[in-house]
C-alpha cells in the first residue's frame, strides 16, 4: 500500500503535469496574439475575436496554476509577526492556512458547479466564435478540485509535522512577488 | 455608526489577525469578504455571486498582461539577456571608482525593462554581477546593497505587475501609468549611479576601480545589448506609440526572448518548463489576491468604509499634502511588513477614495496616475528596509557570507534617496505627469 508521502509526491507530480498544461494554455494566447498582429501588419486584415480568446484562454491558464501554487505554498504569507514560534506552533498556523485555502476551493467547487449550469441553461456563448462558455468550466472545476485535494494533502502533512516533530518540514515557504 | 460600517470595521481588524497568524493574504482577504458579504447581504447573493465572481476575474482582459510579462521575464532570465546587460554596463561604467556597482544598476534597469518584479530581477541580477563584484573586492555591504536596491528597478521601470494591478483597481489606463512610470524610473537610476559615486568618494576602498577594457570588447559587450533594445523598444516602444495595447505587446515579448533564446540554444526545453512553473507559483498567486480583494472590496463598499473614511479624513481639515504624506508613510510602514503587491491591492480600495476627494489642483485621471506613481515607489521601499526586506533575502541567499544587517546598511543610502524622489514628485507632479501627456 502506498504512504502518505507517496500519494503527496504523486499528486505534487500532477499539479505539476496540470500547471504545464496551463501554461500551453497561455503560450496559445500568446501565439493567438502574435498571429493577429503579424496578419494586421503584413495583409491589414484583423483576426478576430481574440479579444475573447484571450479572457477565456487566460482564465483557464491562471485556474489550472492554483493547485500548483497551493502544493509548493507560492501563497504569500506575512511572516513577521510570528518569526519567533516554534515548529510544532508554526506547522498549527500552517495547517490553518491549508484549511482555508481548503474551504475555499470547495466552496468555489460547489457554486461554480452550479455555475456552469447556469451557463449551460441559458446557453451562453462568447460574443465573436460563439463557443459554450461552459467548457471553459470544465478544465476550472478540474483545477478546483485539484486545489482541493492539494490543501487537504498539505493539512494533513502538517498535522503529520505536529506528531513527529524530528522529521523535515515538507511545507516550502512562502515567497511573495514583486 | 452604521451596522455595515462597524462590520467592515470588524472585518479589518480580523483580517490583521489572520495576516498576522500567517493565513496566506489572498485567503485572509477572501475569508473575511465572504463573511462580511453573507453577514451584508445574506447567503442568497453571496452563494449567486460565488458561482461568476471567480471567472470574472480571472477573465478581466486587463489583468492578462500578468502572466505574460511574468513569463517573458522568466524567459529572459534563461535567454541570457542579463549577463549580456551587465558585459556591457561594465565595458563602459566598469572603469569608474564605484563602476562595477554603477554597472550592477544600469544592468538592472535594463532587466526592468523585460521584467516587472523586483525579485525576479534582484536574483537574476545578483546571480550575474555578484561574482564581478567581489572579483573586484568592493565591499560586502555595498555590493550586496546594490543589488537589493537594484532590483527594485525591476518593478519601477515599465513593465510593471504592480502597476497593472494598481491600474485595474482605480480603472485607471494601463498604457498611461506605464508611460507615467519612465522617467521617474530613469530618475531613479542617476539618483542610484551618484549614491553609489558619493558612497565610493566617501570611501574609495569600498569600491575600487575595474580595469578598462579595449574598444573591440566595448564594442562586442555593446553589440550584445540589441536583443534587449529589440524587445524594449517593440513590447514597450510599441505600447507607447499606440501601435499594441499592453497584451498584444506582451504576446509579443513573450514571443521574441523565447524565439531568441531558443535560436540561440540558450532556452532549451527544461528551462521553458522551469519558466512556465516559476510563472505558476508567481502569477498564479497574484490572481488569486486579486481575487481575495474583489471579495474583500465588495464587502467594504457594501459596508461605506471606504466612503467613510474619506469623509473622516476630508473632515479632519488636514491640508491635503498632509493626507497625503501620512498616507504614503502608513503605505511605507505596512510595505516594511508585507509584500508590495497586498499591500497595493489591500491599501487601494481605502486610500484612493481619500486622495480622490482631495484638491490637489489637477484633474482627477492625473490625480490617479500621479498617486499610483507615488504609492508604487513608497511600498517598493519595503522590499529594502527591516525587518522583511525581500530583495534583502534574495540577495543575502546569493551571499551567505555577508551578514544580513550589513546588506540593509548597504541599502540605506538608496533608501534615502528614494526618500528624496518621493519628494521630488510631490513637489514636481510634472515629472510624472509630462510623458504620457506629450504621448497624448
Amino acid at each position: 500500500m502506498p504512504g502518505s508521502k507517496d500519494i503527496f509526491l504523486a499528486v505534487r507530480k500532477a499539479t505539476g503535469w496540470w500547471a504545464l498544461v496551463g501554461g500551453l494554455v497561455i503560450l496559445g494566447v500568446v501565439a493567438v496574439n502574435v498571429y493577429s498582429v503579424a496578419l494586421i501588419i503584413l495583409f491589414d486584415r484583423p483576426f478576430p475575436g481574440v479579444h475573447e480568446i484571450v479572457q477565456v484562454g487566460v482564465a483557464i491558464g491562471m485556474f489550472m496554476f492554483l493547485p500548483y501554487c497551493q502544493i509548493t505554498g507560492a501563497n504569500v504569507t506575512a511572516d513577521i509577526f510570528t518569526a519567533n514560534l516554534g515548529r510544532r506552533a508554526l506547522a498549527r498556523l500552517a495547517a490553518l492556512g491549508a484549511l482555508f485555502a481548503l474551504l475555499l476551493a470547495v466552496l468555489l467547487l460547489w457554486r461554480m458547479f452550479f455555475g456552469l449550469q447556469d451557463l449551460q441553461t441559458y446557453r451562453e456563448t462568447t460574443a465573436i466564435h460563439q463557443v459554450p462558455l461552459w467548457y471553459a468550466y470544465v478544465p476550472i472545476l478540474i483545477s478546483l478540485l485539484l486545489m482541493a485535494v492539494s490543501a487537504l494533502l498539505n493539512l494533513l502533512e502538517t498535522r503529520a509535522v505536529t506528531d513527529r516533530e524530528d522529521e523535515g518540514d515538507p511545507m516550502r515557504e512562502g515567497r511573495p512577488t514583486s | 455608526m452604521s451596522f455595515g460600517l462597524l462590520a467592515g470595521l470588524i472585518g479589518m481588524g480580523l483580517l490583521v489577525g489572520l495576516i498576522a497568524i500567517r493565513v496566506p493574504i489572498a485567503y485572509a482577504m477572501a475569508a473575511v469578504g465572504i463573511g462580511g458579504i453573507l453577514t451584508l447581504s445574506g447567503p442568497t447573493v453571496l452563494l449567486s455571486q460565488l458561482k461568476t465572481l471567480a471567472y470574472g476575474t480571472f477573465s478581466n482582459y486587463d489583468l492578462s498582461v500578468v502572466p505574460l510579462f511574468i513569463l517573458m521575464g522568466n524567459i529572459a532570465g534563461k535567454a541570457g539577456l542579463s549577463q549580456a546587460l551587465f558585459r556591457a554596463a561594465n565595458a563602459w561604467l566598469g572603469r569608474l571608482r564605484g563602476g562595477v556597482a554603477m554597472a550592477a544598476i544600469a544592468a538592472c534597469a535594463g532587466f526592468g525593462a523585460v521584467s516587472g518584479s523586483s525579485l525576479a530581477t534582484a536574483s537574476t541580477m545578483g546571480m550575474v554581477a555578484l561574482p564581478e563584484l567581489r572579483r573586484y573586492r568592493y565591499s560586502p555591504a555595498l555590493a550586496t546593497g546594490t543589488l537589493a536596491a537594484g532590483g527594485v528597478l525591476g518593478i519601477l521601470i515599465p513593465p510593471s505587475v504592480v502597476l497593472v494591478v494598481y491600474a485595474v483597481i482605480v480603472e485607471a489606463n494601463i498604457v498611461t501609468m506605464f508611460s507615467a512610470a519612465l522617467i521617474p524610473g530613469l530618475i531613479a537610476v542617476a539618483l542610484f549611479i551618484l549614491v553609489i559615486a558619493i558612497y565610493t568618494a566617501i570611501n574609495p576602498e569600498a569600491g575600487p576601480r575595474g580595469q578598462r577594457v579595449e574598444r573591440r570588447e566595448l564594442l562586442t559587450a555593446s553589440l550584445g545589448v540589441i536583443p534587449v533594445l529589440v524587445v524594449f523598444g517593440l513590447v514597450i516602444g510599441g505600447i507607447y506609440a499606440g501601435y499594441f495595447t499592453p497584451t498584444p505587446a506582451a504576446s509579443i515579448g513573450v514571443f521574441l526572448v523565447l524565439a531568441y533564446g531558443a535560436a540561440r540554444r540558450l532556452v532549451g526545453l527544461r528551462d521553458l518548463v522551469d519558466a512556465i512553473l516559476g510563472t505558476a507559483r508567481t502569477a498564479g498567486m497574484i490572481y488569486l489576491i486579486v481575487f481575495g480583494a474583489e471579495l474583500l472590496k465588495i464587502f467594504m463598499s457594501r459596508g461605506g468604509v471606504p466612503q467613510a473614511a474619506a469623509d473622516m479624513m476630508l473632515n479632519s481639515g488636514l491640508e491635503p499634502y498632509t493626507v497625503l504624506i501620512l498616507l504614503l508613510v502608513a503605505l511605507i510602514v505596512l510595505g516594511c511588513l508585507m509584500d508590495s503587491l497586498s499591500m497595493i491591492l489591500l491599501a487601494t480600495p481605502f486610500f484612493w477614495p481619500v486622495i480622490a476627494q482631495l484638491e490637489f489642483g489637477m484633474p482627477l485621471m492625473d490625480l490617479k496616475v500621479w498617486f499610483g506613481i507615488l504609492a508604487l515607489i513608497v511600498v517598493e521601499l519595503g522590499l529594502i528596509t527591516p525587518p522583511v526586506g525581500m530583495n534583502v533575502f534574495v540577495i543575502n541567499s546569493l551571499a551567505r557570507d555577508v551578514p544580513m544587517m550589513d546588506t540593509f546598511k548597504g541599502a540605506l543610502p538608496f533608501f534615502l534617496v528614494e526618500l528624496l524622489r518621493v519628494a521630488l514628485l510631490i513637489a514636481f507632479p510634472g515629472i510624472v505627469l509630462f510623458f504620457p501627456a506629450w504621448l497624448g
